[in-house]
């Protein structure tokens, strides 16, 4: 008997004037429409959205900074930053040239899709014009709550990076099952852990058999060109 | 963590349940779990424990799982008087 779980009020069913009504509605429906909406709206502005998932600093501002690099020439694009606290990610991209918004949770471990929904209006404005090729948004660092989180994306990824361990697949399956691209980041460091790139793929693809899977070091450069040929796909 | 906001929605669902049917309480709200949602089940629960408690018409809701198929949240029954 404790009152975490009520059962100190188990088994006083009858006699009461209760009565039972069914339900059926989703705890999730309001961040799902409103993550349709993203999308429509996203695609009238011509762009192809991408939701990033990692832990914290497994390399996702800086390989957008590189992608900028790589993609700037052919195709524009617009990044929403998402942290807890702090504008120093889209500060950093902003650097590079490229449109970029911060949103600060104020201490919530994800983005969700109202939030989102306010960034794409700011990117809009801060940039400028309403046309982008790609909008990534780089999700909170956090490998476990963003993925319940439908965003308004066209495509996820999630990404582990080299010192966290080849077994993060197999320890946080409901970020993998739902992802579309896995990358498997700072490969440049892999002389120096024990990490095991088959160990990864393997685990990866038995959660999700359909993820595609992309090794890449923004250091070294190496997959670099494997990526940016991933998302130029993703345009034609 | 998100357990907490997902357990906000619960709460005002269920004070919006209980003044739609002109309800004083609620008895047991029944949720399903989807298996790959990614909801850590204790956690919702004790965000919801800690939530009902400044709400008086759930005060002394008891909150029961199921897992279901999928990755979806649903509310799906709720027991009122
Ligand atoms: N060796 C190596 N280091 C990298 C690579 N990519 C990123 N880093 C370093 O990893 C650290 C974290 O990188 P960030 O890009 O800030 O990581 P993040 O995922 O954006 O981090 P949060 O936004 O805090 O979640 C930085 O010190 C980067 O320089 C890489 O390919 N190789
Ligand atoms: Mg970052």
């Amino acid at each position: 008997m404790c009152d975490t779980c009520g059962c100190h009020a188990l088994g006083k069913e009858g006699g009461s004037s209760g009565f039972t009504v069914d339900v059926h509605r989703s705890l999730l429906e309001a961040n799902r429409k409103q993550a349709e909406g993203n999308r429509l709206h996203l695609e009238r502005l011509g762009a192809t959205a991408l939701n990033l998932i990692s832990s914290p600093g497994s390399g996702k501002t800086t390989l957008l900074e590189h992608t900028a690099d790589a993609l700037m020439p052919g195709f524009s694009m617009g990044v929403i930053e998402g942290d807890i606290e702090t504008e120093r990610d889209a500060e950093r991209i902003r650097k590079k040239g490229i449109p970029a918004v911060q949103l600060t949770t104020g201490g919530a471990c994800h983005l969700d899709a109202p939030l989102v929904h306010q960034g794409i209006h700011r990117l809009v404005e801060h940039a400028g014009r309403d046309n982008f090729d790609f909008v990534f948004i780089e999700n909170v660092g956090n490998l476990v709550c963003p993925s319940t989180f439908d965003l308004g994306e066209h495509r996820r990824i999630v990404l582990v990076s080299v010192p966290e361990g080849s077994d993060k697949p197999a320890k946080y399956p409901a970020t993998f099952e739902r992802a579309d691209l896995f990358l498997i980041t700072k490969t440049d460091l892999l002389p120096y852990f024990d990490f095991s790139l088959a160990e990864a793929r393997k685990e990866a693809l038995e959660v999700n058999p359909d993820l595609e899977i992309i090794e890449l070091s923004a250091v070294s450069g190496q997959g670099m060109a494997d990526w940016i040929a991933w998302l130029r796909n993703l345009r034609n | 963590m998100h357990e907490l906001s997902l357990a906000t929605g619960l709460v005002s669902t269920l004070e919006g349940l209980v003044r739609e049917h002109g309800a004083s309480r609620v008895i047991k709200a029944r949720v399903g779990l989807g298996r790959r949602s990614g909801i850590v089940e204790e956690s919702f629960r004790f965000g919801f424990d800690a939530l009902k408690l400044e709400s008086p018409s759930l005060r002394d809701a008891l909150l029961e799982t199921i897992v279901l198929d999928g990755d979806d949240l649903i509310l799906m029954q709720v027991e009122m008087e």
